[in-house]
């Protein structure tokens, strides 16, 4: 663990220079911690993949008591252990007509359309991060097989729902968006949601499955084509 | 009801306050005040208090007409500012009784008006803020800029407020400034030749300036990285792309981001190049932490 400046009233925390599950976890646990503290001086706590940004009220902290503090609050990280997160099970309509490149990534890999769906659905994902958009999740990791690189040239507009992959990594769009994703299939599903006091289901805890629907499920859960 | 109508609203008028900070980890951007230094004074000057509301004005012809007696406050950027066609003076506050028409003309020196009314404007928070952020849908007036025909309330106001600021403490703007930098993320990234460059340039403020960040141009940068793992970005962060040129992070940025930084200009010289036109000379200067926490305390003391 590494605290650094991030800013003058902003310090950020390093785990392990690496994208792993394990790092993921310590992190997770991490920011459990500091959460539960409840200490009013937090005034912003970003938790991403490796570490944790932490925007701190320096009239109660200035940058060498807040490093003693999260030293000391920190540690002893255990494993974390999410067992009691249930697993959010999210309906996709995985099909070419929404999946505009579910047949790149199939020749891609070397699969058929359908190998491919059904790889991407029997992961269970982690979150690693959440951000670029409001309710953007990071989930990872997508089996190697179905593993492709971002479009070269990123489209103008994703589709609100549109359900994709880059590199070793699987997200939803949370509204339309320029983006350079390979996208699979589409989601009625919402990640940002102002109904919600929370405005996201999605935290950093979460786990989550996609489940393959038919075109009528897709239609009759509102889903557009 | 009590408040203004909109008759003209000015291209680009906000809804603003000090930002919203609950939902980051979700990707939500904090946006809020570009210039704290201007929006707290307005509050001041009204005794408000510091989590109410005011505009952000950055575009000029905003005329709004009050439908009860209120007083104003005024500061920001020097403005034409009339009130029923009589020029008035800013960074002061104004009492208005009803049909008063306030106009912000041509905005002459800096870029942002803030125009603030006693006890605020009489809107909801959204998730705990009333800040505008466009490209979220969040906050002020259904989540977009003010547009003509909206209307603002406010409770109307008949007692005797009568502030002005002392003339030190008005805002000057010129074309030129220098931006205090505490070292940050990863500076260690960046050789000592490459970290000299930086602090012995001058750069130039481009066009790609906004609530969300301000590109330079000037004098390459090189990290020794290409890209980083995403992390939290902080207010002020100076983003190093494989360009080379530097983009200083400001309200509305995204909350993750995967370029190295260099290191951080301090929140209270961010707001005063908030005020700064396209074009206008930027350098930096490198401060260490412990004194820049100073410089922000004895800032935020004025307001508390």
């Amino acid at each position: 663990m590494n605290i650094k400046i991030a800013s003058v009233d902003c310090v950020i925390i390093y785990f392990e220079e690496i994208i792993s599950k394990e790092i993921s976890q310590k992190v997770k646990s991490a920011y459990k911690i500091l959460k539960d503290l409840n200490n009013s001086a937090f005034i912003e706590i970003i938790p991403s993949y490796n570490s944790i940004f932490i925007k701190y009220d320096i009239f109660k902290y200035d940058f060498n008591s807040i490093k003693l503090f999260l030293k000391s609050s920190l540690a002893d990280i255990k494993e974390f252990e999410n067992s009691d997160s249930s697993i959010i099970n999210i309906d996709v309509y995985y099909d070419k007509e929404v999946g505009l490149d579910l047949e790149i990534v199939a020749k891609n890999a070397n699969l058929s359309i359908d190998e491919v769906i059904k790889i991407h659905s029997s992961t269970i994902y982690d979150v690693y991060a959440i951000g670029f958009l409001p309710g953007f999740a990071y989930l990872a990791s997508i089996d190697e097989r179905i593993i492709t690189p971002r479009l070269k040239t990123p489209r103008k507009k994703i589709p609100k729902g549109s359900v994709a992959i880059a590199d070793n990594q699987t997200a939803v769009y949370p509204k339309d968006s320029p983006g350079g994703w390979n996208i699979l299939g589409k989601t009625t599903f919402e990640f940002f949601d102002k109904n919600l006091d929370t405005l996201s289901p999605i935290l950093i805890d979460s786990k989550i499955k996609f489940n393959p629907i038919s075109k009528e499920e897709f239609i009759s859960q509102g889903g557009v084509i | 009801m009590s408040g203004f109508e909109v008759i003209s609203s000015g291209i680009f008028t906000l809804l603003q306050d000090k930002g919203r900070f609950n939902f980051t980890h979700l990707g939500v951007t904090t946006s809020g005040y570009m210039d704290e230094y201007s929006a707290f004074f307005c509050h001041k000057l009204l005794e408000n208090n510091k989590d109410s509301n005011l505009l952000e004005i950055a575009f000029s012809n905003v005329i709004l007409k009050a439908t009860a007696s209120t007083t104003i406050a005024i500061t920001g950027a020097k403005c034409e500012f009339f009130i029923n066609d009589i020029q008035k003076s800013i960074w002061q506050t104004h009492r208005l009784k009803k049909e008063d028409i306030i106009k912000v003309g041509k905005l002459l020196e800096g870029q942002r008006v803030y125009l603030g009314v006693k006890n605020g404007f009489n809107i909801k928070k959204e998730f705990d803020s009333y800040s505008t952020t466009i490209k979220e849908s969040l906050g002020g007036l259904n989540g977009q800029q003010i547009k003509k025909a909206d209307f603002l309330p406010f409770d109307s106001f008949n007692s005797i407020l009568n502030r002005r600021v002392k003339n030190k403490y008005v805002s000057k703007y010129s074309d030129e400034l220098t931006l205090r930098v505490v070292l940050s993320y990863q500076e260690d990234s960046f050789l000592k030749k490459e970290k000299d460059k930086f602090f012995n340039s001058i750069y130039e403020i481009t066009p790609d300036f906004n609530r969300m960040a301000c590109k330079l141009s000037g004098e390459k940068i090189l990290s020794s990285r290409n890209g980083i793992i995403s992390e939290g970005i902080a207010f002020g962060s100076i983003q190093i792309p494989n360009d080379g040129q530097p983009i200083i992070l400001l309200k509305e940025r995204q909350t993750i981001g995967g370029y190295p930084k260099i290191g951080s200009v301090l929140n209270i010289d961010c707001f005063k190049l908030s005020q700064m036109k396209i074009g206008s000379k930027i350098k930096f200067e490198e401060i260490d932490i412990f004194s820049a926490q100073e410089k922000m305390k004895k800032f935020y003391s004025i307001f508390s």
